[in-house]
């Protein structure tokens, strides 16, 4: 992920970044499309594309619309009568101190879920992938067999086990939650990328006299970037939309954005406008981190790659 | 987050399993050897690297499953040990059954098609220049809350034409195809002398003679919908034929005598009036702009008709999710979500494809989809494992989606076990927890054939 | 790949939604003709009314959460009126919004050792499981005084466990309305029915005006058990309908046959039904709510028929209440128009001295007063102002409920367990979809609702 741009910040002895401009060095795929007919595969994403932004766009323009016009007409209305547009519900929502307010309460739980998630599932995937110890493989299935577990019937049990431990209404609780609920896709992941790694890259830095730390920080993490990335991109997504684990183990007087946008709903209505723009303002805070720090984050990895 | 996402699978991307020493260009997977530790230390270090990932797992996740398994040998008031009677209760009813043989499609479809299509996305976006653009777009899903999702999806399933976005467009195409009728739903009142079934046609009691008046008064037309036509006017006099006026017995506001052609009443243009002897239509004609029509002498002594063709309601669309295409249209919601999932980790392998391997075998004159089929798939083939049990196990339990756009009435039609879960130990205001647990370890079960596929990968990787 | 169950629920009315007077719009419209829309103004319209009211005790910094399923303008209300007891005491209080799913909450939250000080019950079965499960604490001597003061018998009955006293239905709703289009009405030349047969002739009436005339929310069976339970009521009599909410008697009787043919009167007639019987089932409620109104120039409907949180919608519309839209109370089948209600009742998790005091203060004529200013909501309590309610429609509500005395009856399927009256797909709600399918098979129905209901009323 966030590569485009770590390319050319970091320079690498591969060829790959030159794209169709550069003939000698043309991409896989942009040879298919040379021999499969660069124009059908271009129609074909094309259309792909608008099928996969009209619900997108559907939700967008109901954001944008009110109540009433939501409840007898469909969202393509407003091509025609653009008059229909407000910022109401917009207006509504940043105008609101409780949902503006809420908006450190879910940096708080997400940020801290998405490291720990990536950390401790990277450590365990690494040991998983890489080092000796009886029971290994039988031990990681029994861990990607925890995908399957609904959250909902976690609910009650760790309920009462906060209860013990002083955790319940805390974000330390909520974030605990997610870590741990994060896991078992994120040791699946990581350790079947970390299989992939070239043994003997691992090999030459122990010779070096890396230690096994040092060995996982500096050749393991690295190496593992774009799939870090992706399942980091994942957790943050999953924790920020989240609203069940919130509604219950969070403190209700400091809840996250998506237990605030939720409180100004009104009962008996499907509030489509609310939850679209909810969804689209929610949107916007991973949209700005992952573009600001892209860069930073790509690089950094490259950073310990080649060294 | 999308460029984030969509880089990873963009042909820049710095390859992680191509290191600046690759040297091993047909096998990037990995060597001959089986794959043991490298560092070939004490399993008490591997201790320390699992134990908080252990902690957590156990305290938070697998105290609950126990905590399930327990209590899903216990009845309703968790006071009684019931043995296995949860179980076998799951399976003599409908509603669970209904939701095992859903589930069971989920998982042979949504993840195949939602791998498949990352993978052809991940593929060919690399060669366009907005290849970048076009998986943002594919990955905006998976920003969205899946309670946006749903709601946007039940929206689009929307039965009516005006609302629902599929079947505005299934009803746009279906009507390019064939002309509306002129006044669906008018129909006669119920004490008229017309009859028929509600839909039409309607046949006249009476038979007409040539000099009669026919009046064929109809109603149940909405008033905007005749504010543009011309005033009732009577039947024609003269000629031999039969005259006859069909329009909207019904004036604004109430009022008017039934089968009178009052003022203000509006009539009714461009009906088909058939004139039928022993089932035979001997003569037709259509309304004018004033309601009128004039039969020839033929029609003398003929019942008249209204044929339905002049009623027939509009096109209403698909039922999307109607008890047959619920599944199918919810997997379509959940693929529109996942599929930028799927396409984000296999972009992200795609990064060690060797670009070498590729080279050699083209100037070997490999053709592209030798290159695809013998290369690019076996290289990516533990992503491809790692994205289709991934999703697998995730559409296992699949509930939101389903719950927010299955109307709940079809609930029973669209049911899959999560939701069941949910409805028998959380809903309501008496939860059944012994079945609620014994589903969710019937989940447990199910990731059984998963995994037994996933041992089978291990052991070919560690016998590589 | 986590799911946010519950909280996804508000997408959907559940079944809680039946059970509660909604405010909506009611509330936006009218707060600004409410005397004291903001804190200061209340101050002194609160402090007379005091002197008359309920005596309180001093909590300073003592706190309070209370939960309840209410958002939005429902929730702004609702603090309007928690104000009130904060100036009295000096305790403050946190509300909480629960979700729609109000036991499931609580139960996460006992578990978690902090469960809500008072929390809303949205039917009869939760407040009974809430007693059951021993979280629910009985009410003290000086609330249950300030209680048995302001409510009939009836409404303290429905708040009572095993003759104990733990609810306070401070919120009520009439479920025995029908709303319509007034412009379709007039268009159509019709007039307000009294009767059964005369609902039926102006539905047809309206239909032969070219609208559609009764939306029904079919997709939503509770809306159908509330269809069913009125033409009951009115029709078989309270006796007989608190024999069939204890399922004294079976569903095959001769009165839920003549009930079920009197509703297919109605449902096996296409022209009086938006859309037909048919597409009445794939209707959702809050669908068919908004046909009415949603769009005036061409409306999908004439009339609706619903509880007054069908105002609520109205208001979500361009509509006006009490111009473009009005209510009538249910026809009579029988001698009488049928009062069927349902509520919300405030009950105590902890029994602390500020819950105990917040719910005497619920129980007060001053609490049901401020509360009925904004609009968007009704109250059983007698002794209240009628002149508190901001507008006619809303008078007219809240009169009928009151005027009913001891007379009216709570919602037959909240009274059931859940499996049979409560849930989406099962039970009374599947049999009476399967009914509205298919109007002629009334024995068929009645076959299915005994079936269900003896396997329900037996666990």
């Amino acid at each position: 992920m966030t590569t485009a741009a770590a390319a050319e910040t970091a320079p690498k002895p591969e060829p790959r970044e030159a794209k169709d401009e550069s003939p000698a060095k043309e991409s896989l795929a942009s040879r298919v499309g040379r021999y499969a007919g660069g124009g059908a595969v271009r129609a074909f994403l094309v259309i792909v594309a608008f099928l996969w932004l009209t619900p997108t766009v559907g939700l967008l323009l109901s954001s944008f619309r009110d109540p009433a016009d939501i409840a007898t007409t469909g969202w393509w209305k407003v091509f025609g009568d653009p008059g229909q547009l407000t910022t109401d519900t917009y207006d509504t929502l940043f105008g609101n101190e409780d949902v503006m307010g809420a908006l450190p309460t879910t940096v708080w739980i997400t940020v801290p879920s998405t490291l720990l998630v990536v950390v401790i599932g990277a450590l365990a995937g690494y040991a998983f992938a890489w080092m000796d110890f009886p029971g290994r493989d039988w031990v990681f299935l029994a861990v990607v067999c925890l995908l399957v577990v609904p959250v909902q019937v976690a609910l009650i049990p760790v309920a009462s086990l906060y209860r013990d431990l002083n955790l319940f209404h805390t974000i330390t609780g909520v974030v605990l939650f997610h870590t741990a609920f994060g896991l078992p896709f994120a040791i699946f992941l990581l350790r079947n990328f970390f299989a992939e790694i070239p043994r003997e890259l691992l090999e030459a830095a122990r010779i070096d006299g890396a230690g096994e730390l040092r060995l996982f920080f500096r050749v393991v993490m690295p190496l593992g970037g774009p799939a870090i990335a992706a399942l980091g991109i994942f957790q943050f997504l999953w924790v920020w939309n989240d609203m069940l684990v919130a509604l219950v183990f969070a403190d209700p007087g400091k809840p996250p954005l998506t237990v605030a946008v939720q409180q100004q709903t009104r009962q008996f209505d499907s509030n489509i406008e609310l939850i679209a723009s909810g969804a689209f303002i929610s949107m916007i805070i991973p949209l700005v981190v992952f573009f600001a720090f892209q860069r930073q984050f790509v690089s950094g990895v490259m950073a310990g790659a080649v060294k | 987050m999308s460029t984030s996402s969509g880089g990873a699978a963009d042909s820049a991307a710095p390859a992680p399993f191509d290191p600046p020493v690759s040297t091993v260009p047909g096998k990037p997977a990995g060597p001959g050897r089986p794959r043991r530790s490298v560092v070939r230390t004490s399993p008490s270090l591997a201790v320390w690297f699992l134990l908080p990932a252990v902690v957590l797992l156990g305290a938070l996740v697998l105290y609950p499953i126990g905590y399930s398994v327990y209590r899903s040998l216990f009845d309703v008031s968790g006071d009684d040990f019931v043995g296995l009677d949860n179980y076998t209760g799951l399976f003599r009813d409908d509603r669970i059954r209904t939701a095992l043989r859903n589930n069971l499609i989920w998982v042979l479809v949504a993840p195949a098609v939602c791998t498949a299509l990352g993978l052809i996305f991940a593929v060919l976006t690399e060669k366009v220049r907005w290849g970048t653009a076009f998986k943002m777009v594919v990955f905006m899903p998976m920003a969205i809350s899946m309670l946006a999702a749903g709601v946007i999806f039940s929206l689009v399933y929307q039965n009516d034409p005006e609302r629902g976005a599929a079947n505005a467009a299934w009803t746009t195409i279906h009507d390019t195809f064939s002309d509306p009728a002129p006044w669906p739903g008018a129909r006669p009142r119920p004490a008229s002398d017309l009859k028929g079934p509600a839909e039409g046609p309607f046949t006249s009691g009476a038979t007409v003679g040539a000099g009669q008046p026919a009046l064929l008064p109809l109603v149940a037309v909405k008033p905007q919908d005749v504010a543009g036509e011309q005033p009732a006017a009577e039947p024609r006099a003269g000629g031999d034929g039969i005259n006859g006026t069909v329009w909207l017995d019904f004036k604004p506001g109430g009022g008017g005598a039934p089968d009178a052609v009052d003022s203000g009443e509006k009539a009714l243009p461009g009906i088909k009036v058939e004139a039928v002897k022993g089932g035979e239509v001997v003569a037709s004609a259509t309304t004018a702009a004033d309601g009128t029509f004039t039969l020839p002498a033929a029609a003398d002594g003929a019942k008249l008709r209204l044929p339905a063709s002049n009623f027939a309601e509009a096109y209403g669309g698909v039922d999307w999710l109607g008890p047959s295409l619920v599944t199918p249209a919810v997997i379509a919601a959940y693929v529109w979500m996942w599929a930028g999932f799927a396409m984000v980790l296999i972009a992200a392998g795609l990064a060690s494809v060797p670009r070498e391997l590729m080279e050699a075998a083209r100037v070997d004159g490999a053709n592209e989809w030798q290159v695809f089929r013998r290369i690019t798939v076996p290289v990516l083939a533990p992503v491809l494992a790692v994205v289709l049990v991934t999703l697998m196990i995730n559409v296992l339990k699949i509930f939101d989606l389903v719950y927010i756009i299955v109307p709940s009435a079809r609930l029973e039609d669209g049911n899959v076990l999560a939701v069941e879960l949910f409805q028998q130990a959380f809903a309501g205001s008496d939860p059944d927890l012994g079945t609620g647990s014994a589903i969710s370890v019937v989940l447990l079960l199910l990731v059984l054939p998963v995994m037994i596929f996933n041992i089978r990968r291990l052991r070919k990787e560690s016998g590589r | 790949m986590r799911s946010s169950l519950q909280t996804l629920q508000h997408v959907r009315v559940v079944r809680t939604a039946v059970a509660i007077v909604a405010a909506g719009a009611f509330a936006v419209t009218a707060a600004g003709c409410g005397d004291d829309g903001d804190d200061n103004g209340g101050d002194g319209g609160k402090a007379d009314k005091s002197g008359a009211g309920v005596a309180l005790p001093k909590l300073d910094g003592e706190s309070l959460r209370v939960g309840a399923v209410w958002t939005g303008p429902e929730q702004e209300n609702f603090e309007k009126v928690i104000d009130g007891f904060e100036e009295q005491t000096g305790a403050t209080v946190e509300y909480v919004p629960t979700g729609d799913n109000v036991a499931s909450f609580v139960r996460t939250q006992v578990a978690g050792g902090k469960p809500p000080d008072v929390v809303f019950a949205p039917q009869v079965g939760v407040l009974q499981e809430f007693v059951k499960e021993g979280w629910a604490k009985p009410l003290n001597a000086a609330a249950k005084k300030e209680l048995a003061k302001n409510f009939s018998q009836g409404w303290q009955d429905l708040g009572a466990v095993d003759g104990e006293q733990y609810g306070v239905y401070c919120k009520a709703a009439n479920k025995s309305l029908v709303w319509y289009n007034t412009a379709a009405f007039e268009n159509a030349g019709a007039q307000e029915p009294a009767d059964w047969q005369g609902f039926l002739d102006t539905a047809q009436l309206v239909s032969d005006s070219g609208v559609p005339p009764v939306a029904v929310g079919g997709a939503d069976g509770w809306t159908l058990t509330d269809w069913f339970e009125n033409v009951y009521l009115s029709q078989a009599g309270p006796e007989k309908y608190d024999q069939l909410a204890a399922h004294e008697i079976p569903w095959t009787d001769e009165s839920v046959k003549d009930a079920l043919t009197t509703l297919g009167e109605l449902f096996g007639n296409d022209t009086l039904i938006a859309g037909g019987a048919k597409k009445a089932t794939k209707m959702a409620f809050p669908d068919s709510a908004t046909a009415p109104f949603a769009d005036l120039e061409n409306p999908k409907a004439a009339m609706v028929f619903e509880a007054d949180f069908v105002g609520a919608f109205v208001n979500e519309t361009d509509a006006k209440v009490g111009e473009d839209a009005k209510v009538f109370p249910f026809p009579a089948v029988g001698s009488d128009s049928p009062v069927v209600t349902g509520g919300d009742a405030a009950v105590t998790l902890t029994g602390s001295k500020g819950a105990q005091a917040l719910l005497t203060y619920l129980s007060s004529t001053e609490a049901a007063q401020a509360w009925a200013e904004p609009g968007g909501f009704i109250s059983p309590n007698k002794n209240m102002d009628m002149a508190a309610y901001p507008n006619d429609v809303q008078r007219e509500i809240a009169q009928a409920l009151v005027d009913a005395g001891d007379d009216f009856r709570f919602d037959m399927s909240d009274q059931a367990p859940a499996d049979f009256g409560g849930t989406a797909g099962k039970g009374e709600w599947k049999a009476l979809q399967d009914f509205l399918a298919d109007p002629k098979d009334v024995e068929g129905a009645q076959q299915d609702l005994e079936k269900a209901a003896a396997a329900a009323y037996k666990s």
